[in-house]
């Protein structure tokens, strides 16, 4: 049991990491942003090709992947949805799955369906306490967490932070106040890409990656981001351990593979019962 | 080549199904539905599994389109009152879970394996040479039975209010509460059109395995709908034979260009699809064919004259 | 045309101004002059341009016709952000706080992007917070939290954070209980003795006349009467002059 909500926690944290990119999104462009999975996926190929095809140490590689998939969410967001900005979000949300089936379908064809695992050191797992803790799983934590913090610290301390949560609570009032909105919601994409590349190769050192791995995680970051009230960046984060561990739990009692039903489920429940979200505070309107 | 261009045929008509289901839900309505795929799937194997139990082929579709009108209705209610985007999130879920159940509960679908030996209709009453023929007939009828159902619901009162109520906000916050309402059977009406689509899809290969229900199904009917135009059942007929027979010409390519294998073939499609959407949305939002742009204070005047003559 | 002397010029001063949106023009060759310290207020009835008067001066509406200068400098064609560097600040009548920051990050965000020399310096920011005790003591809150009143002394706070020559202050008291009226009015006088000019627009004309120098009545766009505050309901009546009789 214990090892369960262990490894629930872990798998919260990957699951945390695209849940607030997604949340950023949603509260800055007004859309939810049904590409984030094949986001995950074809950021964990760019830095999968870096590391084994191009021989970068996976560090380095992870980070210049970030680097990379950034420029090209920034090129993205200016070739779709920048000319769909005003037509709402039943547009855009279309435009994203139209995003999605194009960023995953690349990398199919690319890579083809074969699983691709990166180019570590299989290590032994350590033990504490009784309870299996593997190398990756203690990366795993440290780096989510420490991206975690920074993005926290990004938005709560810098001028950028500020302009984003300006722009997402009055758009109008923050270009009087002259904030630049398209330069904010660039560097909003940017974050939401770095957010997804560090979970994707969390994700591809965890497991390993293939075309589907995102599209295996969309419905857990969706509820994620639906537990913690949509747009609010710490309530996904909550969001997102409440439903790695849910989802380890249910093991017990459900088979394995009906992970994203579990969270599935959680959804319907909040939708029915709370549809403010888990912190309950609505985000405070007009 | 003519059996081939039957099959062309078949399968353009019961997507042609699909693709006017989703026009009802998304392009009427606004209410997107990404788990599209999901619904024709629960459609497909309820068919498959009444044909089985030996009901006849009439009584298995009808019970398809009962079971999925229920799931839509309850899909649409769990999201009804929230925003639009929150049913999309919805809906991704639902065609997730069937999937999921699909694959895993084998004592009732068979698995990976699916379901094989499922009856075709008339089978014994037809000689087989030309069976196709004959089965195609029957879609090419399911398909304009569902095109008149849904023409003249758009032509209704009904429709008018759905229309207005999309085009709208201040019009769909006054009406409230009729409004939740009949977006929820909007919804459950499509998605039981949808279960036609599996049901057909059931009958034509005889057999179903989770394989033939992929979110390529999905992107095929919003690639359908937004070329045909949102809202116009006609330019949805057209848009679902352009959209398929253009993929399914792309077949051919195979021949030609021998690198590619049919995995890759797959992926160049879904990535034509999705840049055809993307494309559509910023340059041609109203698809090749056209509704008729009225403003929503007319059409709720024709919906409330349509009602006062009904009551008189 | 350098400033030279600021009283003989005037903070802001209008001519011939024509403006609308997309239609007909809604302003008709409006001038006006305001004097520098005093509180300026615009009355009218419904519908007969005040804000749109406003929102071009802030640069939300452009101009169509005619000139609006600040302290002798034309700022017609400056964009909103811009007129703001150059020192006219502006008040929205709502949605005038970003709600879900506290007050202070309300007040950093109000000069933080604005380019020009207009970023205000700790000693500004102390001159404001000494006028507003009230937003002063909540820095931590989020402005959302706070009384409508409180909102609307937090609004002024930022406006003024940019030091404005000019503030202009779209019906500061739209939506107020009768007690918070009261206060608001005072923040402006508050605000005109700290050396701003202050341009506003009233609906609530006897609440609002008491705090003014000028009354202006605009009325179809156009201007009707330029008088002293304390004159304006004495010696007229604002009943015919709202009807369009002299
Ligand atoms: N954004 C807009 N687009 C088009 N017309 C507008 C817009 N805003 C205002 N108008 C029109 O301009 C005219 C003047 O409106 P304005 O808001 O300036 O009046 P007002 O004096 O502020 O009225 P109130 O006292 O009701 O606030 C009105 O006829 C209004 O319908
Ligand atoms: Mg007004």
């Amino acid at each position: 049991m214990a090892q369960l909500v262990l490894n629930g926690l872990i798998t919260g944290m990957i699951v945390a990491l695209p849940a607030v990119a997604l949340t950023l999104i949603f509260s800055i462009l007004k859309f939810p942003n049904f590409a984030i999975g094949a986001m995950l996926t074809a950021s964990a190929y760019i830095a999968w090709s870096l590391n084994v095809l191009a021989g970068l140490p996976l560090l380095a590689a992870a980070v210049l992947a970030a680097l990379l998939f950034a420029l090209a969410m920034v090129l993205t967001d200016r070739a779709v949805f920048r000319p769909l900005r005003e037509r709402g979000p039943i547009t855009l949300l279309v435009a994203s799955m139209g995003v999605s089936f194009v960023l995953e379908n690349l990398c199919r064809l690319a890579f083809g369906n074969l699983a691709r695992n990166f180019d570590i050191p299989i290590a032994r797992p350590h033990r504490f306490w009784g309870l299996r803790v593997n190398q990756e799983q203690i990366t795993t934590a440290i780096v989510a967490l420490a991206a975690m913090a920074a993005v926290y610290l990004l938005l709560r301390h810098s001028p950028l932070g500020r302009a984003m949560r300006a722009v997402a609570d009055n758009p109008a009032l923050a270009a009087a106040r002259g904030i630049d909105r398209d330069r904010t919601i660039l560097w909003t994409w940017a974050i939401a890409a770095v957010l997804t590349t560090i979970a994707g190769v969390l994700v591809g050192m965890d497991r390993a990656i293939d075309p589907l791995m995102g599209w295996s995680y969309i419905i857990s970051i969706f509820a994620a981001a639906i537990l913690g009230g949509l747009g609010s960046p710490v309530g996904a984060v909550l969001g997102a351990l409440v439903i790695g561990v849910v989802q380890e739990v249910s093991t017990l009692v459900i088979a394995s593979n009906y992970r994203q039903a579990v969270s599935f489920a959680a959804i319907a429940l909040l939708l029915l019962f709370r549809p403010q979200g888990l912190l309950g505070q609505r985000r405070i309107k007009r | 080549m003519i059996a081939y261009l039957v099959t062309i045929l078949t399968l353009v008509s019961i997507a042609a199904i699909v693709a006017l289901a989703l026009n009802l839900q998304w392009g009427l309505c606004g209410m997107v539905n990404f788990g599209i795929v999901g619904f024709v799937a629960l459609g497909a194997y309820t068919t498959a599994l009444l044909a089985l139990a030996g009901t006849g082929p009439i009584l298995a579709l009808a019970g398809a389109v009962a079971v999925c009108a229920l799931a839509g209705g309850l899909v649409a209610l769990l999201s009804v009152r929230l925003s639009e985007e929150y049913l999309a999130i919805v809906t991704l879920g639902f065609g997730e879970i069937v999937r999921v159940v699909s694959l895993n509960e084998a004592w009732l679908t068979g698995g990976a394996l699916g379901l094989p030996g499922i009856p075709r209709p008339l089978i014994e009453s037809v000689p087989s040479e030309s069976y196709d023929w004959v089965f195609l007939g029957l879609c090419l009828l399911a398909l304009a039975a569902v095109f008149l159902l849904l023409e003249s619901l758009t032509r209704s009162p009904f429709g008018r209010l759905v229309r207005a109520v999309r085009d709208d906000d201040v019009v769909a916050a006054t009406l409230g509460k009729n409004v939740l309402r009949t977006r929820v059977v909007a919804f459950a009406v499509g998605s039981g059109v949808t279960a036609v689509a599996g049901g057909l899809q059931a009958f034509h290969f005889s057999y179903i395995d989770p394989s033939q229900f992929t979110p390529i199904v999905s992107a095929y009917a919003f690639m359908a709908v937004i070329a045909g135009g949102r809202g116009s059942n006609r330019g949805i007929l057209l848009g679902a034979c352009t959209v398929m027979v253009l993929l399914e010409g792309s077949r051919f390519l195979k021949d030609f260009v021998e690198v590619l294998d049919a995995e890759q073939l797959a992926s160049i499609r879904l990535i034509l699809i999705g840049l055809g959407l993307i494309l559509f949305l910023i340059y041609r939002p109203q698809g090749f064919g056209r509704e008729p742009r009225r403003s929503a204070g007319s059409l709720l005047g024709e919906a409330a004259a349509d009602g006062r003559e009904r009551t008189s | 045309m350098s400033p030279g002397r600021p009283e003989l010029v005037a903070p802001l001063a209008v001519e011939g101004l024509f403006a609308g949106y997309g239609g007909g023009d809604i302003l008709k060759d409006v001038s006006l002059s305001v004097p520098a310290g005093k509180v300026f207020t615009v009355v009218g009835p419904n519908g007969s341009g005040k804000s749109t008067l406003i929102k071009t001066l802030a640069g939300l509406v452009a101009a169509r016709q005619g000139r609006i200068a600040l302290c002798g400098r034309d700022i017609t064609r400056l964009a909103a952000a811009r007129r703001v560097s150059a020192g006219l600040a502006y008040v929205p009548q709502e949605h005038n706080v970003f709600r879900n920051l506290t007050v202070g990050e309300n007040l950093k965000l109000s000069t933080e992007f604005l380019d020009g020399g207009r970023l205000a310096g700790p000693e500004q920011r102390e001159r404001v917070l000494a006028l507003f005790p009230d937003v002063a003591e909540r820095r931590g809150l989020l402005a959302g939290n706070l009384s409508g009143g409180q909102r609307q002394m937090l609004a002024f706070a930022c406006a003024l954070m940019a030091n404005p020559e000019v503030l202009l202050l779209d019906e500061p008291s739209a939506g107020l209980s009768p007690k918070f009226v009261q206060e608001i009015f005072q923040a402006v006088l508050t605000v005109r003795d700290a050396g701003v000019t202050v341009f506003m627009i009233e609906q609530n004309v006897a609440a609002a006349l008491p705090f003014s120098d000028i009354a202006l009545v605009l009325v179809a766009g156009q201007v009707r009467l330029v008088t002293a505050a304390d004159r304006l309901l004495a010696e007229h009546d604002l009943h015919s002059l709202y009807l369009g009789e002299a």
